[in-house]
């Protein structure tokens, strides 16, 4: 298991929890990042940060450090 | 509105709110229902934007409706305080508030399982409701069909009207709906958040003593912890804060997560109803707008790109705009000359030329490169383009204590400052918006650029370095890099001292791109620039009016008549002097032959053509090369010309000087005078002091006032040749340094570094305590920017004097 912040682009994983239970998390929850679905991660904006990641068919940017509060095991 | 509709609005006016997540298309669909019928509010006592519009339906039993935009939100837990203050008005819970009498939901299809769980949670408010499914056509192209019918028995039997927002596909459907709304009666449809939950909401509702709630509300004051909505709920019901806490506690216990419980229940009730409805009719594949991306959102190209997009956005809003202005600049020049000619010179005539018909011009003028600027981001926008941008750049501006969210305010900066912070509205993080907001004055705005313009053509020495670093250049972008890295260090003092604040947050969805319709991006330019003339408009004129009375009165009446007199005594002398060489021209002429008397007459025409002494010199000598028999004739005929010349040119200069002795005698000179003392270290005599006063409400006006004062008429520009030389020549009129010249280049780039920092426009204060609501922002950034640019110009000047010496 992993954070979303320590993938590089290209890897893909499901989400497996969150390490909060903050507002923040809620919003990511709400953005469609939710336990058990399919998160890809896309790209990063220069100097390696925000990124962009798609679950389904959406696209979210966001940085790392609120990437960091989502946990994900990496499809192998 | 006339009698008839407004006794009609008592009857059946009703409010209809329209929310969904951001992006859904829910302000285009706003836009095609109501058109240009739209107006622009705050809710009471913050700085959220209320915009609504008016609608009709129906032609023989006609009925009109109020339609309320609420600001795209993710959900009805409030991220932000703004957000919050959007939703509470939605759900009812702000004092004097009630829920809408209908709300129209708007659903985006190419997003649609996350739609849904948005418009369950609306569905508890318990409000009858509509539901607009925007985007179908994209979502029919990507393989996935809906089946509305289900959809509306999946959700209790409410409408569904499916939409294509863009191509106004669907509108009169949905007003038509509307209309049905006081019809129809929302049924629960049963969402589980757990028996701890249900219990909760019960025993609230039965120790809750003020108010009728609905589930909706609840439901806020119960998962949103530490919110405005906790505290809205606790100050009504300050006993049932145990109640709550041991609730919360309970949930947490069984569901592991207060937060995610509400989440969790309505993504699962959502995922229900989608598997219901939606046939995926073949799997997603690599959409356009990812391919797009590869490019512009490039680590290398995207910025490059990026770099591009804002050159030419600024380029082309120089050159367009700049016919426009001139256009503008000699209409009101053409008005005010026409009022001249019409009306008695006096405080009136003044009042209207100088101080009116000059204070609206002074506005209007902005507006092409403003229009512009605004038709350029709405474009960006709506295409989905301004997202990418924030992405690009958020790393950086994460640097200086800003975020990606800054950047489009303060690119608009760069045109003018008032539109930069009606932009700060998209940033959600209000510590962050009020530092943005506060910095944006620092960018360096159109109106500064004729003062830089001027100052650097008289005094900066036309050098070149290397063959391609021009001085004058050098100097001009320092001035712009002055402002940018004052901002810079400003926004990091004020987050470090002021807004000490968590890491802010940069979590969004990037909408895919879209071509933007002329009808949108139409209606946002021109609500843009009605606002923009509005909120400037009015302070500007105002203040124009203020400074324009203070450099008129006390108009001492023994200084006109002074100059009258004068005035008088010249156009006499001229009589004098013309009739004495007339009566000798007149007997030579009688008496002489007729070829004779045409040769004299085509001398008369010749000298007639000459506008200035030189020139008129210069035909004399030519006329007496050619007619040397006729010297006494040329000679009379010369002198009445040279005489006319130089009367006309003593008037004028007779019209100046009285205009800049009314001045130098008015209560801003006196102003001026009295306070000459503080701004004598920074190398500046009272004239110069009293122009930077008179630059207040707009900073453009200061060449016109040095102009007038050294008698040179309004009609100077930044390439007047005689104020430049005027300026050049002006010398201390008394004190220590007596004699000596005023303007060096020590004094005009003190001057400059005082433009570039000082936020000399009033119309930017209002619209800071606007936007913050509160006058301490508008008045610290007055504050902080004005000791900045005294100082900075003090030193600069100080050091350059130094330098010299």
């Amino acid at each position: 298991m992993t954070y979303l912040n320590m993938m590089t682009p290209g890897q893909s994983g499901r989400v497996v929890g969150f390490l909060d239970d903050t507002k923040m998390v809620r919003r990511l929850f709400e953005l469609g990042i939710q336990p058990g679905r399919l998160i890809v991660y896309i790209r990063n904006a220069p100097f390696q940060d925000p990124l962009e990641i798609r679950i389904g068919s959406n696209s979210i940017i966001l940085r790392k450090s609120e990437a960091s509060l989502v946990a994900v095991e990496l499809d192998k | 509105m006339t009698n008839q509709s407004t006794a009609d609005s008592v009857k059946s006016v009703s409010t209809i709110a329209i929310c969904g997540n951001p992006n859904c298309g829910k302000t285009t669909i706003f836009n095609g229902i109501t058109g240009l019928n739209q107006r622009v509010a705050n809710y009471p006592g913050v700085t959220v934007e209320k915009v609504y519009g008016r609608f009709s339906v129906g032609s023989t039993n006609k009925r009109t409706f109020n339609l309320v935009d609420i600001p795209g939100t993710y959900s009805l837990s409030a991220f932000s305080p703004d957000e919050d203050i959007a939703v509470a008005a939605l759900i009812g819970s702000l004092k004097d508030n009630n829920v809408p009498d209908g709300i129209v939901c708007v659903l985006d299809a190419t997003n649609f399982e996350r739609s849904l769980a948005f418009l369950l949670q609306v569905l508890e408010i318990g409000c009858p409701t509509v539901v607009a499914v925007n985007m179908v056509d994209i979502a029919e192209k990507r393989g996935m069909k809906i089946n509305f019918k289900k959809m509306s028995q999946a959700l209790g039997g409410i409408r569904v009207v499916p939409v294509i927002g863009n191509h106004r596909v669907g509108i009169k459907e949905l007003k038509e709906a509307v209309a049905d709304l006081s019809n129809s009666h929302p049924k629960s449809v049963g969402i589980n958040y757990g028996s701890e939950t249900e219990h909760l909401i019960e025993k609230l509702s039965d120790k809750s003593n003020s108010r009728h709630r609905n589930r909706a509300e609840y439901l806020r004051v119960i998962f949103d912890a530490d919110s405005p909505a906790e505290k809205r709920f606790l100050k009504e019901e300050p006993a049932i804060v145990d109640v709550l806490q041991k609730g919360r506690h309970r949930i947490r216990e069984v569901h592991g997560s207060l937060s995610l419980t509400e989440t969790g229940a309505l993504s699962v009730k959502a995922s229900k109803i989608f598997n219901q409805v939606v046939d995926i009719v073949s799997p997603a594949k690599t959409s356009k707008s990812e391919r797009i991306d590869r490019v512009l959102l490039n680590p290398i190209l995207g910025p490059i790109i990026l770099l591009l997009t804002m050159v030419i956005v600024f380029q082309s809003i120089f050159s367009w705009a700049e016919p426009l202005m001139n256009l503008i600049d000699s209409s009101f020049g053409w008005l005010a000359s026409q009022v001249q000619a019409v009306m008695p010179p006096g405080p009136l005539q003044s009042l209207l030329t100088d101080g009116i018909i000059g204070g609206v011009g002074s506005v209007l003028i902005f507006l092409p490169q403003i229009g512009i600027l605004f038709l350029f981001i709405a474009i960006l926008e709506d295409s989905g383009y301004m997202t990418r941008a924030a992405f690009l750049v958020d790393r950086l501006f994460r640097w200086c204590g800003l975020s990606g969210k800054s950047f489009i305010p303060l690119l608009s900066s760069f045109a003018c400052s008032i539109p930069g912070i009606l932009a700060t509205r998209t940033i959600e993080d209000r510590k962050l918006r009020y530092i943005t907001i506060m910095i944006a004055p620092l960018m360096t705005c159109s109106a500064r650029l004729p003062i830089y313009a001027i100052m650097i053509a008289a005094f900066i020495p036309h050098i070149t370095y290397l063959g391609i670093f021009n001085l004058q250049g050098i100097v001009l972008s320092s001035l712009y890099l002055l402002g940018i890295v004052v901002a810079i260090i400003v926004s990091f003092i004020l987050k470090m001292v002021i807004f000490r604040t968590e890491r802010g947050s940069f979590l969004m969805e990037l909408p895919s791109y879209k071509v933007p319709t002329v009808h949108s991006v139409s209606i946002r330019v021109l609500n843009r620039a009605k606002s923009f003339l509005w909120r400037a408009g009015t302070v500007i004129l105002a203040i124009t009016i203020i400074v324009w009375a203070l450099s008129y009165f006390p108009h001492d009446g023994d200084i006109t008549k002074k100059f009258a007199s004068q005035t008088e005594d010249v156009n006499l002398e001229l009589k004098e002097t013309t009739s004495i060489y007339s009566s000798s021209l007149e007997k030579f002429y009688n008496s002489a032959q007729l070829d004779v008397q045409n040769t004299v007459d085509n001398i008369r025409e010749s000298f007639l053509v000459s506008k200035s002494i030189e020139e008129l010199a210069l035909i004399r000598s030519q006329m007496n090369q050619q007619y040397p028999e006729l010297y006494n004739q040329i000679e009379a005929l010369y002198e009445i010309r040279r005489h006319k010349l130089a009367t006309e040119a003593t008037l004028t200069e007779l019209k100046n000087s009285e205009a800049g002795t009314h001045l130098r005698n008015s209560l801003l000179a006196r102003i001026g005078k009295t306070i000459e003392p503080v701004f004598k270290p920074l190398g500046w005599d009272w004239k110069i002091t009293m122009a930077i006063l008179a630059a207040f409400p707009a900073r453009e006006v200061a060449i016109a006032t040095i102009g007038t004062v050294y008698n040179l008429g309004t009609e100077t520009d930044e390439e007047s040749l005689s104020l430049i030389n005027k300026m050049r020549q002006a010398r201390w009129e008394d004190g220590p340094r007596q004699g000596e010249l005023v303007f060096t280049p020590a004094v005009a780039l003190s001057i400059m570094v005082f433009f570039a920092l000082c936020l000399q426009c009033g119309a930017t204060v209002v619209t800071i305590r606007k936007e913050t609501s509160s006058w301490w922002y508008a008045w610290g950034t007055f504050t902080y920017m004005t000791v900045l640019a005294y100082v900075l110009a003090l030193g600069v000047y100080q050091f350059l004097e130094g330098f010299v010496n």
